[in-house]
């Protein structure tokens, strides 16, 4: 059994910082939303808390960005190699059909993560798009709302307050849905618990496979 | 020792008589009575201090028509028995009253009443017999009538205090003052001159109703000599002869001309006419009073001017005739004489709400002259409590309300700042609510606004203004420092200028004429605009205008907006407005350039279509305007990542065999 240390320690803080924040924004965005039926905490503390963990999570999305640019591996992960159109989709297919299917019936999985290519064609694609345009949108959607009046520029550009909360709304939407998925996947290791240790410790067990 | 007197003055008397010689022929008694009575110094000193004489002249009362009575024919009461004796009088006028009396023996009352006038003098009871005929000296009328003049025949009656009382209840004095009419124009006019209708034969009597009615009939009399044509060389003369009778100016009998007046000073001049109850009267029949009172002006502002600094086209030489067309039109112009000196303040109130309700028709909208009076013009006074007694007058609705709240309180505790209606909606630029950015005014009072909100309302973890300044924009202060009813109002604009979309520009957007409009928004006409109605009348509007609706938080009732409550009492719970089930009413407003919005009201649904994504574009309220649909998918999304989750492990479960008999396979 080899150990491969795929999570360095920043991008370790940096995700669970994320993870609870994303659970605190969600719960209270929900809270914020659905006042009188959930009734967890008055408005005025939900609001608080959002924005507070909000901020935190801005500040946050910069330990990622500056540790991925500073270490110039954001091209490397996240980047698919679109030089190789034909190789890529090849291989998300390959993908998606072992999630769909080759997992059910044990085959291997297509994708081998080292610190160098940690994630496979569809987790780049996901994680691409909610790292480099999901989250920003979502902060500044969420700074709108934060204060209208200070980013009442902002606003003006995208055509309203409401498009900004139809957009916040949205991703709050797909955050929610996306949480619980990227929770089951993170069940998916060699053990349902491999993966979570490995985002803990930063050391993935790698087995031979079955 | 009033006894001792008495004794004393007959003894003289009768010692005097012995010397004195009677020597007309009258009967004895009659000479008994005047050996005391031919005496001048017989007096008595009535009870009102007046001397009454007791002297009579024998020899001119044996020629008066009484001449062969004796005394006692007509003093029944009086005998040598009895007389002298202690009488108490209480004045002449009741001497002459009790005295008359007696001549009713012999002249029965109806005898007296069947001359008409005399009748109708005797039965008003003014006067009494004596004071016209006099007691012993009496002649006989017939044969005065025929040698007295004329206007010693009228004066007969009339330079006594006769009077008339009109069916009015108005009281006109009948007495003419001889002297007066000496020193008039008229002075050498015998009565009949003018009043021909009267001789010494005929005495009409004229039913007139009123004063008015009487100035204007003598006024007729007044024209039989200066004619119309004689009136028009002077315009403003011939004008006034139109409306104000002759006598209000020249006076009746002593009839003055108004000439020399010119040597007075501008004010007296004008005065010596309008001080007087004269008025004008315009194109469509109204009247107008163009009297002024001099104790007006000399209590006003304006004390110090001159008539014709106002009233500029006026002088001692000059007086144009105006016409207008109504009193609405003499105040709309009467405006330029205030702008004369008030320049600035009359530009302030051209751009009013006032202005333009009086330029609609309004005859109750104030103009300069309805808030600070025609010539009583007051000081401005520091005292604010008169300013708003003062807007009381049109808006005491209003006014109650304001005496609710707290800026009543410190208004009649006499707090310098305190403020009352001038201090918001201004003193001449008052604009319609809707236009004037009311928060505006707030904000000019209360200074460290921004400040002191944001001291607890702010959103963490950065204390900004602009926060507060998020809340100032989209709800009107009065929305949290007032208890009553709030409303979710939704203002029509136009986005490419920036500004409301008025009635007018929507009228012409849908080609139609501005009183649909409101049937444009609400078209089943149930006086409620319906989310599906909102929806469609934006879709149609926005093909011909970039229009959205721009939404606030205010106040149901415009008037609870006077009701502000103490600081303390002011809402600072966020749930209040924050909260999906915040009782909230729906309005939409239209503008209108002169005048208050339309207001309908709107269901509180629209907030929460999603149709007000594009419509209500850039008005949201966290908690309160939340768009429903999200909710929905907010739920499916959670429930689409568990089924992913749930059937990926469902079938993970369900595929295990293939994967254990594979890994024993192998």
């Amino acid at each position: 059994m080899k150990k491969v240390y795929l999570h360095p320690l920043p991008v370790r803080i940096w995700h669970w910082i994320n993870a609870l924040g994303f659970i605190l924004l969600i719960i209270t965005g929900a809270q914020i939303r659905f006042a009188e039926q959930l009734g967890l905490m008055s408005f005025k503390t939900a609001v608080q808390i959002h924005s507070w963990t909000g901020f935190i999570l801005l500040a946050n999305y910069f330990i990622w960005l500056i540790y991925y640019l500073f270490t110039g591996k954001l091209f490397k992960i996240y980047i698919p190699p679109f030089w190789r159109p034909v190789d890529f989709i090849k291989r998300s297919i390959k993908q998606a059909k072992y999630y769909g299917y080759g997992i059910m019936v044990g085959d291997k999985n297509p994708h081998h993560a080292t610190p160098d290519n940690k994630f496979n064609p569809m987790q780049q694609l996901a994680y691409l798009s909610i790292m480099v345009l999901l989250i920003p949108v979502q902060i500044l959607t969420g700074l709108m709302l934060w204060d209208p009046e200070l980013f009442g520029g902002l606003i003006d550009i995208i055509g309203g307050i409401q498009i900004a909360t139809l957009i916040h709304t949205a991703l709050w939407v797909f955050f929610s849905a996306f949480i619980i998925v990227h929770f089951y996947l993170a069940s998916l290791g060699h053990t349902p618990t491999a993966h979570f240790i490995a985002m803990i410790t930063g050391y993935e067990e790698e087995h031979d496979e079955h | 020792m009033r006894t001792l007197l008495i004794s004393a003055v007959i003894v003289i008397c009768f010692l005097l008589s012995y010397f004195a010689k009677i020597e007309v022929a009258l009967s004895d008694s009659i000479k008994d009575c005047l050996r005391c009575h031919s005496s001048k110094a017989l007096t008595k000193e009535l009870l009102s201090k007046e001397t009454l004489s007791l002297y009579v002249d024998g020899s001119k009362f044996e020629k008066s028509v009484h001449g062969a009575l004796e005394c006692s024919a007509c003093h029944t009461d009086i005998t040598m028995k009895t007389h002298p004796r202690p009488k108490k009088i209480e004045s002449r006028k009741a001497y002459v009253r009790e005295v008359s009396q007696n001549c009713l023996l012999c002249h029965p009352k109806d005898a007296l009443m069947k001359p008409y006038m005399h009748g109708a003098l005797v039965k008003k009871g003014e006067l009494t017999c004596a004071e016209c005929h006099g007691s012993h000296y009496i002649e006989e009328m017939k044969g005065w009538k025929k040698t007295e003049s004329f206007s010693g025949y009228c004066l007969f009656c009339h330079k006594h205090e006769i009077s008339k009382t009109l069916p009015s209840k108005e009281i006109i004095s009948l007495k003419v003052n001889q002297e007066e009419i000496k020193k008039s124009v008229h002075g050498k006019f015998e009565c009949i001159v003018c009043h021909s209708d009267f001789s010494k034969i005929n005495h009409p009597s004229y039913n007139l109703k009123t004063k008015s009615e009487y100035r204007t009939r003598m006024t007729g009399i007044c024209l039989k000599c200066h004619t119309d044509a004689e009136l028009q060389k002077n315009p403003s003369h011939y004008a006034l002869s139109k409306t104000a009778s002759c006598i209000e100016c020249h006076g009746s009998h002593g009839v003055v001309s108004v000439k020399a007046a010119k040597a007075l000073p501008i004010n007296q001049y004008c005065l010596s006419c309008h001080s007087r109850a004269i008025s004008m009267k315009m194109k469509n029949g109204e009247t107008l009073s163009v009297q002024v009172k001099e104790s007006d002006i000399l209590g006003s502002a304006h004390k110090n001017l001159k008539c014709n600094e106002c009233h500029k086209e006026f002088s001692t030489t000059q007086h144009p005739v105006k016409v207008y067309e109504s009193i609405a039109d003499f105040r709309e112009k009467a405006k330029d004489n205030c702008n004369n000196c008030h320049k600035e303040a009359v530009a302030k109130y051209d751009k009013s709400i006032h202005a333009m309700a009086l330029k609609k028709g309004n005859a109750n909208a104030p103009d300069c002259l309805r808030c600070h009076d025609y010539h009583k013009t007051p000081w401005i006074k520091s005292d604010k409590v008169s300013g708003l007694q003062l807007c009381a007058r049109c808006h005491a609705k209003e006014t109650d309300a304001f005496k609710t709240s707290i800026h009543n309180t410190a208004l009649t505790q006499g707090k310098k700042d305190a403020p009352a209606c001038a201090a918001c909606h201004n003193a001449h630029d008052v604009l319609p609510t809707n236009i004037a950015k009311i928060n505006d005014s707030c904000v000019k009072c209360h200074k460290n606004i921004k400040d002191s909100h944001n001291k607890w309302l702010w959103n963490p973890p950065f204390r900004l203004t602009t926060f507060v300044e998020t809340h100032f924009n989209s709800a009107s202060c009065s929305a949290c420092h007032i208890s009553g009813n709030k409303v979710l109002s939704l203002v029509l604009i136009d986005k490419d200028k920036n500004k409301a979309l008025t009635e007018k520009e929507v009228a012409k957007a849908f080609d139609v004429d501005v009183k649909e409009v409101k049937g444009k928004v609400d078209f089943n006409g149930d006086g409620k605009v319906q989310e599906g109605e909102l929806w469609q009348f934006m879709s149609t509007l926005k093909k011909k205008v970039n229009a959205d609706l721009a939404g606030r938080v205010d106040v149901t009732e415009a008037n609870d907006a006077h009701r502000i409550v103490a600081k303390a009492q002011a809402i600072k719970d966020c749930e209040a407005c924050h909260n999906p089930k915040a009782e909230f009413s729906g309005r939409l407003e239209i503008n209108r350039e002169d005048a208050k919005a339309i207001k309908l009201n709107l269901d509180r649904k629209a907030f929460n279509s999603v149709k007000a994504i594009p419509n209500i574009s850039d008005f949201y309220i966290l908690g309160s305007t939340k768009i429903s649909i999200f909710d929905i998918l907010f739920l499916l999304a959670l429930a689409a990542g568990l089924c992913v989750a749930i059937g990926h492990i469902t079938l993970r479960i369900l595929t295990s065999p293939i994967r254990r008999r594979r890994r024993e396979g192998k």
